[in-house]
Order: C-alpha cells, then structure tokens, then sequence
C-alpha cells in the first residue's frame, strides 16, 4: 500500500484522470473531493462490498432453474 | 448466438437479448455479457444466463411489479455511461436471491436487491449494475404477494 501524507486542500492523483482532493479534517472524520471521468463509478467501499456479496448470493446454485415456482405479483390474475 | 447454460441448455439467443455490461456485475467483473430470457409464465421475471460461464446465471424481477413506489434517479454519470438519452428506454432490473435450493421455495426466501438494480439502455443493450447509496433500500426487500 502506498501512503501519502496530505493536508487540507491538497490533492492525490491517480492516473491522468481521477483526483482525490482532501478537503476538510475534523477528529476522526475526513471529507474528501473526487474528481474522476464519468465512466468511472465511485462508491464507498462497504456498500460496494454489500452489493458484491449480494451478487454471489444472488447467482443461482445448481439447481436452481427455470422450473422452480415464482410467486405472482399482487394485482395479477391467474 | 449459440449460448451453452447448466440450467437452459443449448440457447439459441438473438443478439437483440443479449446484454454487455461493460464494468461487470459487482464481483462478476469477468462476465460482461448475459442472456435476457423471459420467465416461461410471462411474469415480471427475467433469467440473466452467462454467455461466458454455462453454469452462472441470476433470476432477476422488474421491480415495480412488486414494489409500485421503488424510485430510483439515475445520475448523470450513469446516463452517460449508457448512453441513456430518454427514460422510456431504460430497463430496470432487480437481481433476486433465491434462499432455498429447491422447487418448494416460498414468497418469504425470494429476496429482490433493491440498493443495487441494474438499468439496462434497451435500445443499445448496455447496462450497468448502479448503487442507490443514499436511497435507504435494503439489499434484500422480500417479495410480497
């Protein structure tokens, strides 16, 4: 792990693209400013992590196929 | 397309159902693209099958058949990551997770991920798995009958 020391206002980049600016420090709290292109998607790491681990839930065991019983939306006629 | 699935078999699938999903799904980065296979009964439902790994593959729900206020405002990053120029082309799809491996599963196991739905562009077919940070939406909202 690469690691910086960065005050108030001033910046890391990564790459020619994406720029984390420090903001604020106050106690144990950091605001931070990130500048990157569109494309590139940025979240907080812990629901990052709780949508990937989601996704492992979510991708179907052996067994699991088109013949298992889906409930009917409410509203719907049989 | 000839895709190969575990649960489908040999599919021929027309290119129009097949969906690329430049970033991945969030810890699937290496399959980009899935099969859109409609739920045999007509249902909300869809399977999304693996055209890369014949034994990946998600069950996922139209979400406002079962949650009619689910809202979800795309930013304009992910628009531009679709390339989503009008709201009456997005498709917005929520990953289910089946909780019991077998034919008796109940309304109460099937679990729809309502934090992190996927919006698809239909009309160029790339989508994009996004995260409703803020939005109070639980990864795991119980279908409701």
């Amino acid at each position: 792990v690469l690691v910086l020391t960065r005050r108030a206002n001033q910046s890391i980049m990564i790459g020619a693209d994406v720029v984390i600016t420090v903001l604020e420090v106050r106690g144990d709290q950091v605001r931070i400013g990130i500048k990157a292109p569109r494309t590139v998607a940025v979240h907080r790491e812990e629901v990052f992590a709780e949508i990937q681990q989601e996704n492992r839930d979510a991708a179907l065991r052996p067994g699991v196929g088109p013949d298992i019983a889906l409930p009917k939306p409410p509203g719907s006629v049989n | 397309m000839l895709v190969t699935s575990d649960r489908f078999g040999a599919l021929d699938i027309s290119e129009d159902r097949v969906l690329h999903f430049p970033d991945g799904l969030l810890g699937f980065a290496s399959s980009d693209r899935f099969a859109l296979i409609d739920s045999a009964d007509g249902g909300p439902y869809y399977w999304l099958q693996s055209v890369d790994d014949p034994s990946l593959a998600f069950l996922s729900v139209v979400p406002f058949a079962f949650f009619p206020d689910y809202q979800l405002d795309l930013s304009p990053d992910d628009e531009v990551a679709m390339g989503l120029t009008s709201p009456t082309d997005a498709l917005v799809l929520c990953l289910l997770t089946v909780l019991r491996a077998d034919d008796q599963v109940t309304v109460n196991q099937i679990t729809a991920n309502l934090l992190g739905p996927i919006v698809v562009n239909s009309a160029t077919r790339v989508g994009r798995q996004i995260i409703l940070a803020d939005s109070g939406y639980p990864v795991r909202a119980p279908l409701a009958a």
